[in-house]
């Protein structure tokens, strides 16, 4: 009833109204004898799709539309003049026969006029060749010369180590701030800070997941100040704070034990006693070394020794894997003159 | 929430953002001058915030096929005619000129956060960061408005004169206010003698206004604002004297702006070079006949002297244009060259206004030859920039391009003038559209005659219609033209232009076009012979162009209806038309139609040719057309043209396809014996021929008249099947 209603408010008058719902609920006899009466009105369909009503939009065409001006462009032309910026893409200004978008069985993709497809995704028409070259030539004079040492990827890395990364953003409002331009980053190579071992373990571990082991690369990222001059402050401040603090050594670090050592390392543990002790028992030396000689025993003057340190240290220091220990099957067999492994 | 809603309305602003530029600044870089080393980066060279965009606009020209860029680049939105540049131009300005008043008006809608919690409620609040103060709000002053000197100082330093007024009123008159805020007050009243002048913000108004010529009236109110402020400060500076005296002489009040001067020469107040320039501007006020104004000028020249003052170059431009308002004459010209040899010993070269004038001087229409014009370029020429100065300045183009054209008649010096003006951003020089189209008018008449015709073709090619549509004047010189160069395809694409630049209902063009189109008609290839004639059929239907629904609209309805065409213009389109061999071809209804219109009388006059239309009827005899034949022939007979006689014989003969002895034998018999044996159309050309003959047709002479047209339109109809 509700849509009966809808579809006659906004088909007939309201004067018309009351009859026709009238009508509509009754019997199909009342109908026939009331549209008997007047032949002018004859008894109206209820037409949910409207598929009657849909009659031909009158086109009014103007006379004085003139031609796409694709079509007057000469050959010769600039096309830098014809499109001198990003725009969206327009068929009468663009010269080109394009044709995108879906293809029905059987026919051919799309013109360009009228088509969404070709307004949607961006295009790079203010951006061709000559253009680029011509702008190129144009910001030459604002340019100055190159330094002439700094010519090759590891020279700037040489003079310049630290690299700051600010974003800056273009947009369409009333304001021209962004939040997202106040993030300052700093990267720098580890190996161009000068540390010594324990000052570079400290300080790997003071910046934590900061430095990617692969890169060798220190990455400190700063948003908690509102400005990116801030930022850029703070970020420096914490470079210089973790250099300074990774040189310091606390009392405290001298009580570090082989319990709290982060790594394993094989010259000051059993491992590397066993083994010189081993040697100096097979070439029939006397055995006198201190704890401090065991571990500044030169492991070289053993032979397949240094083989052996290294197959250790991996396995301890990279867990227990199938390859590790193939290494340290390998190495031991070497180390003991025994034949390879049959497999 | 509310800020939640705000956020999700904004959004789309965030994610519009683009990243555009990552920079990856090198550590704090060495303060070296050189870059020495090698490695140091070597000094930033200076530029200015916009300089880097000014050089990539230079790197964009002028795209001929682009309508100027304050227009949508669309088919359908490219305005073509200079009504629609205007309105299209004007109708964006309006919705600005909306939104500034809607601004304006509910200043507080943009100023403040209404959606803030209620204890925040009215906080200022602009959303613009940085504040931009065009598009900020306009304070409103009425007289209920709080004022303070800091609203006087900001109405002055803008410009806002009768808001000005209006504080200046409610801050209490003369008495209350400082000296310095009164001078820079007096100062703006003036320069705008208490008149509202022009806001700059709208450019379109100004580029479209009413060509304002400057009138030299006195326009200075005497006794008003300005005289009450200056008698209120005391003392009198040099400065409000300066302003006065400049205020007088700017609005032609020259007496009162002599004895101003005399007086303050006398209380020993120094004076500007601005202030002698203004007075040697009116000096044509002050004396009456070349001699006394010239001894005037110099005398004021010699006071100049005398006060050490040195003169610029605004003081050689106002010389000149005293000069050369007193009229013309060898005595003046001689005078003015001695005053531009004058400074030039000075060391000050005549700028623009200066060039205008002279040329307005020497270069009278009526007057001789002069050709002062080539110097100037030359000079001109080697500038390196041209700075606008004066307003004057912008009539310099306008008036060498009508030299060009009028006086010296020569293609050459508007070229080169041309040059000029498209050189750098000389442009704006151009002035306003008026100046702009007036400039482009003597450029396309003077290239029409006296150019080279691929000259003339190349500059209407760059020049039209997205930079000049020529007027229906300068329309007639390139058909006429056109004609003379016998370019078919260029005159059959003139017709479009006509309609497109809205001047297809001039009927004198139109006929010119259609006397060009015959006349170079026979030496055109087939093609081109083929589109002068779609054009002719065009041109004929122009008047009942359908619309809508395919049901022609009537003449009268229109609420400019389409004059008549000529007779003559009429038989212009069927000479055109009836070069068709090909029996279906959709030109024969219009050689139709065209006769029906001139036998309705549909046009003015009658043929002054009528020979063509007899060439008509044997052609359309030709194509076996036989109807239109006789429509023709009948024509000729009613309007009782000699040729008619012979024009029937011929066609009946090649109707009939019988020597003409037969022809003329068989028109001595009776009509009505001819009614039965002969074809309706042929014996439509044997009534014309005893009309022709007699003088009087028979007796039913009308209902004949309609009887053989409804005959002939059948008969039209069954020869096209």
């Amino acid at each position: 009833m509700n849509v009966i209603l809808q579809y006659y408010r906004s088909l007939g008058t309201a004067r018309t109204l009351n009859l026709r719902i009238w009508r509509l609920n009754s019997t199909s006899a009342d109908v026939a004898t009331t549209t008997k009466g007047d032949e002018e009105e004859e008894f109206r369909v209820l037409d949910i799709l409207k598929s009657r009503q849909r009659t031909k939009k009158k086109v009014t065409r103007r006379n004085d539309v003139q031609p796409d001006r694709a079509d007057r462009m000469s050959i010769d032309q600039k096309w830098g003049n014809v499109w001198p910026g990003p725009k969206t893409f327009h068929p009468s200004s663009v010269p080109l026969p394009l044709r995108q978008g879906y293809v029905p069985k059987g026919h051919v993709p799309p013109g360009k006029k009228a088509n969404a497809e070709l307004m949607k995704i961006p295009n790079f028409l203010h951006l061709t060749p000559p253009v680029v070259k011509a702008q190129c030539e144009a910001l030459k004079q604002f340019c100055t010369e190159w330094p002439s040492l700094l010519n090759s990827e590891e020279a700037i890395e040489n003079h310049y180590p630290v690299e700051t990364i600010t974003s800056d953003y273009c947009h369409a409002g009333p304001t021209i701030r962004n939040p997202l331009a106040r993030i300052a980053t700093l990267r720098v190579k580890l190996s161009t800070l000068n540390l010594n071992k324990h000052a570079q373990d400290k300080f790997i571990r003071l910046v934590g997941e900061r430095y990617d082991e692969e890169t060798d690369l220190v990455t400190i990222t700063a948003d908690r100040c509102p400005l990116r001059q801030q930022n850029l402050d703070y970020v420096n401040y914490l470079l210089t704070a973790c250099y300074h603090e990774s040189w310091n050594v606390e009392d405290w670090e001298h009580d570090k034990t082989e319990e709290d050592m982060e790594y394993y390392d094989w010259d000051k543990n059993a491992s590397k006693k066993s083994l010189v002790q081993w040697h100096l028992r097979a070439t029939n030396m006397p055995n006198d070394l201190s704890d401090m000689d065991y571990v500044e025993y030169d492991i070289s003057k053993i032979p397949n020794g240094e083989e052996y340190k290294n197959a250790v240290s991996s396995l301890m220091n990279n867990g227990e894997s199938e390859e590790t220990l193939k290494n340290y099957g390998a190495a031991v067999r070497k180390l003991l003159g025994l034949p390879e492994a049959k497999i | 929430m509310y800020s939640n809603i705000i956020l999700s309305r904004r959004w789309p602003q965030f994610t519009c953002i683009c990243r555009s530029l990552t920079t990856v600044e090198g550590q704090k870089l060495p303060q070296s001058s050189k870059s020495t080393d090698g490695i140091s980066p070597p000094p930033r060279i200076h530029r200015n915030p916009t300089d880097i965009l000014q050089a990539l606009s230079a790197t964009v020209g002028r795209d001929p096929t682009a309508a100027h860029f304050k227009y949508h680049d669309d088919p359908y939105l490219i305005p073509l005619s200079n009504f629609r540049k205007r309105s299209y131009a004007l109708s964006a300005e309006a919705g600005r000129k909306a939104a500034a008043w809607v601004r304006d008006e509910h200043a507080v809608w943009f100023t403040t956060r209404e959606w803030d919690p209620p204890s925040k409620i009215k906080t200022p609040y602009f959303n613009a960061d940085p504040r931009i103060d065009a598009y900020a709000p306009k304070p409103i002053y009425n007289d209920e408005s709080k004022v303070t000197e800091e609203d006087l100082k900001y109405t002055i330093s803008n410009a806002l004169l009768e808001d000005s007024i209006k504080v200046f009123q409610l801050l209490g008159g003369t008495d209350t206010i400082n000296d310095d805020l009164k001078l820079n007050f007096l100062q703006l009243l003036c320069f705008c003698n208490e008149k509202e002048p022009d806001s700059l913000e709208w450019l379109e108004e100004n580029w479209f206004s009413a060509n304002t010529r400057e009138r030299q009236l006195t326009t200075w109110k005497v006794g008003g604002l300005a005289d009450k402020i200056f008698a209120s400060l005391e003392p009198k500076t040099p400065e409000a004297y300066c302003a006065l005296i400049l205020g007088m002489a700017k609005h032609y009040q020259a007496e009162r702006a002599y004895a101003l001067t005399q007086e303050a020469i006398e209380k020993g107040i120094p004076l500007s070079t601005n202030v002698f320039n203004a007075l040697l501007g009116c000096v044509g006020f002050m004396k009456e006949g070349t001699a006394l104004r010239t001894e005037e000028l110099k005398k004021l020249l010699s006071q100049m002297a005398q006060l050490d003052l040195t003169p610029n170059d605004k003081t050689l431009s106002a010389c000149l244009r005293s000069v050369s308002a007193w009229g013309s004459g060898k005595m003046l010209q001689q005078f003015a060259l001695q005053i531009v040899t004058e400074f030039r010993n000075l060391g000050i070269e005549p700028g623009l206004a200066a060039y205008y004038h002279l040329l307005c001087l020497f270069c009278k229409e009526r007057g001789p030859r002069v050709d002062i014009l080539s110097d100037i370029l030359n000079n001109l020429e080697k500038r390196e920039k041209l700075i606008p100065k004066e307003p004057t300045d912008t009539n310099f183009f306008i008036t060498a391009m009508g030299v060009c054209n009028d006086h010296l008649q020569n293609y050459k010096m508007a070229e080169r003038l041309h040059a000029l003006l498209m050189k750098g951003d000389n442009y704006k020089l151009v002035g306003d559209a008026y100046k702009e189209s007036i400039y482009y008018r003597h450029l396309v008449t003077v290239a029409c005659r006296h150019a080279p015709f691929e000259k003339t073709t190349e500059i209407l090619d760059t020049l039209v219609p997205n930079v000049y549509v020529p007027e229906p004047s300068v329309m007639e010189e390139i058909i006429k033209t056109l004609e003379i160069a016998g370019a078919g395809e260029r005159l059959a694409q003139a017709w479009s232009q006509l309609v497109v630049f809205g001047v297809a209902k001039r009927v004198k063009l139109v006929e010119r076009l259609l006397n060009a189109m015959c006349s170079c008609y026979d030496h055109q290839s087939d093609e081109v012979k083929a589109n002068m004639r779609t054009a002719a059929c065009d041109i004929l239907k122009y008047g009942q162009r359908t619309q809508e629904d395919g049901g022609p609209i009537a003449t009268d309805t229109l609420r400019t209806p389409m004059p008549k065409l000529s007779a003559n213009a009429v038989t212009n389109v069927l000479q055109l038309c009836s070069d068709v061999k090909d029996n279906a071809a959709p030109e024969w209804e219009v050689v139709f139609e065209g006769l029906q219109k001139l036998r309705k009388s549909e046009a003015a006059g009658v043929p002054s040719n009528p020979q063509t239309l007899a060439n008509v009827a044997q052609k359309a005899t030709a194509a076996g057309k036989l109807g239109v034949a006789a429509a023709a022939v009948q024509y000729l007979a009613e309007n009782g043209f000699e040729e008619a006689i012979a024009a029937s014989v011929e066609t009946l003969a090649a109707m009939l396809n019988r020597p003409r002895e037969d022809i003329e034998a068989m028109l001595q018999q009776k009509t009505a014996d001819l009614d039965q044996s002969l074809h309706p159309s042929a014996f439509a050309v044997v009534e014309a021929y005893n009309l022709a003959k007699t003088g009087v047709g028979s007796s039913n002479m009308e209902a004949s008249n309609n009887s053989t047209s409804s005959e002939s339109d059948s008969d039209t109809t069954s020869d096209d099947e």
